[in-house]
């Protein structure tokens, strides 16, 4: 894999919008063609090379290329959306929208993410070691499905409205997640390691869609019915995948747990299950 | 023409083998003996298609950590003439002998990569959830991308694979052992068909992998299509006009099994007659054959063994 280092400059006090920041768009090209990629600062149009030092090479293809931000990038928009292959790593935080929409490759984020992280997110590995902000792998405001494949992993908490509209694809949440998580939900599988605030899986339909409660819920909507207690063989195949290919260890520690389930939203004929650990 | 290993005698002939679908079934449940409990009854009266809707057998025991689950496994194997007589003898008895049976689950063991075919057996499955099915999904956008249905039973849930690799297999491999009495073609026996199974991909179907009564196309009787096979009959011997065996065996076992791919049977059988030429007593092998007018495959004994 060939290494692009990029090194945030001065940076605006506005957002900057960086789409351009994929290993998508900078394989194949020149160093001096990958600094005049253009990015924005509200209205008006600069060169990415304006607000970073690029060094290094690029590859042939996105698929061999890599590319690491070595810097804070919180007010950075955008960064690593729409991504089909390679790596791109941030040492630091991103801003709005990191990942959205991305179709593959890997996106890794040594610190915390802002709101619509993952959004509407296709295919590919984001993995954020800090917190996401809100609406984290959600559909855009009007669109009818959020996050359609792909894994989220987020090592710390997570704001509002996380995985609404899911349709496929799994989100890992190692802490707590505010409310609405999996709103509107129909399909996908959410697991968290932390506690899990009210309302979530609000009007969730089903189709094989799933959240996995192992760290505590702070309460559960009266339109989700309470069927059994039981250990389900499919966790297992779940929680294995986590351990062994996410690198995920607390997935192990619940390998023989016990699980409540709750079938709903009842208020919208849906069979999603929300899935409660035993203590 | 004939060549000698271990002192044992054996005809420079082949054994026919025969076109046939092929699946694998990797039966898992909470411990190893409900997982072989699945298996046998999964893969009992399924010696040959001669009178069975399909051939089955027990190609191993699967040990914890190369299970899907994480649980004991057998990998079961199936074969049918067709895809069809395949996927009817795997729906029906995964669904009369694994699903009723406690705390299993079956996942497809031949993957999508390898098979010439992908049968939707777990898929029909599903309908027996009556609705309550649930649709479970890994991988979609990131890894291998795999599909189960998770279908109520009143001890709590059967998981399922979608759906299962079928491949173009060979059946019909064989040997027949021929000793000096019972015991010591016995003994050779059941030691060539435990060689076998240290094989992947191949399974006996038999009783033990051993079929006493062997088969001939045909019979006396016009309503009967298949009969003993007279000519390796000893009881016989000098009163049949086209006996085959020779003198001094009094006894004779034929090995019969079935494989993903040819050269699997053929290295199985070198690895069982290998066994059974080791046993005291042993004087002739030989196979079954049609003279390559019915099947695809002609194994060669010579070949199989690699003598010049």
């Amino acid at each position: 894999m060939k290494e692009l280092v990029l090194k945030p400059k001065k940076l605006p006090e506005l957002p900057l919008e960086a789409e351009v920041i994929t290993p998508d768009s900078v394989a194949g090209k020149t160093l001096k063609e990958v600094k005049a990629l253009p990015v924005y600062v509200g209205n008006t149009v600069h060169e990415l090379g304006d607000y970073f030092d690029v060094k290094g090479e690029t590859a042939e293809t996105p698929s061999d290329q890599l590319v690491a931000i070595q810097g804070e990038c919180g007010n950075v928009k955008y960064i690593g959306a729409g991504m089909t292959a390679g790596r791109l790593i941030v040492e630091g935080c991103v801003g709005m929208h990191a990942g959205a929409e991305m179709e593959g490759g890997e996106l890794i984020v040594t610190g915390s993410a802002s709101n619509w992280a993952g959004a509407e997110m296709k295919g590919g590995l984001l993995r954020i070691h800090g917190d996401a902000g809100h609406q984290l792998g959600a559909a855009y405001r009007g669109s009818p499905e959020g996050m359609t494949g792909g894994v989220i992993v987020v090592g710390g908490d997570v704001g509002l409205e996380a995985g609404a509209f899911m349709r496929r694809g799994m989100l890992i949440i190692h802490g707590n997640v505010d409310s609405f998580l999996g709103v509107h939900m129909n399909g996908g599988e959410v697991f968290v390691f932390g506690k899990v605030a009210r309302r979530f899986g609000a009007e969730a339909k089903g189709n094989g869609g799933f959240i996995a409660c192992f760290g505590g819920v702070e309460s559960i909507l009266p339109t989700y019915v309470y069927d059994t207690t039981f250990r389900p063989d499919f966790m297992k195949l779940y929680l294995r995948q986590l351990r062994d290919q996410l690198g995920i260890e607390a997935a192990g520690k619940f390998l023989e747990a016990s699980f409540k389930r709750y079938r709903g939203d009842i208020a919208v004929g849906g069979t999603a299950e929300i899935l409660v650990v035993e203590p | 023409m004939s060549f000698t290993l271990n002192g044992v005698g054996i005809e420079d002939t082949f054994a026919e083998g025969f076109g046939m679908w092929g699946a694998r079934i990797i039966i898992t449940a909470k411990n190893r003996k409900w997982a072989n409990i699945a298996a046998r009854e999964m893969t009992g009266f399924a010696t040959s298609v001669i009178a069975c809707d399909c051939e089955a057998g027990i190609e191993r025991q699967v040990p914890p950590e190369e299970t899907p689950d994480g649980r004991p496994g057998v990998s079961v194997m199936v074969f049918g003439f067709s895809k069809t007589r395949l996927a009817t003898p795997m729906l029906n008895r995964i669904g009369q002998c694994v699903l009723t049976c406690p705390t299993t689950a079956i996942y497809n063991g031949i993957p999508e990569e390898e098979a010439d075919d992908m049968l939707d057996v777990g898929a029909s499955l599903r309908f027996f959830g009556d609705g309550y099915q649930v649709k479970m999904r890994m991988g979609d956008g990131w890894g291998e991308r795999q599909r189960f249905w998770r279908i109520p039973v009143m001890e709590g849930e059967f998981l399922a694979e979608a759906k299962f690799g079928a491949v173009r297999a060979v059946a019909g491999g064989n040997f027949l052992i021929m000793g000096e009495n019972e015991d010591a073609t016995l003994e050779a026996s059941e030691r060539a068909v435990e060689a076998i199974l240290e094989v992947p991909g191949v399974i006996t179907p038999f009783p033990g992998g051993l079929c006493r009564s062997g088969s001939k196309v045909g019979s006396t009787y016009a309503f009967l299509k298949a009969s003993t096979n007279t000519p390796f009959c000893p009881a016989i011997k000098h009163t049949s006009p086209d006996s085959q065996v020779p003198p001094g065996c009094n006894s004779v076992l034929e090995v019969v099994l079935n494989g993903l791919d040819e050269p699997s049977v053929m290295k199985a059988m070198a690895a069982g007659i290998r066994a059974a030429t080791e046993v005291e007593g042993i004087k002739w092998i030989t196979a079954v054959n049609f003279a390559g007018k019915l099947g695809k495959f002609q194994m060669g004994l010579k070949d199989a063994l690699g003598v010049e």
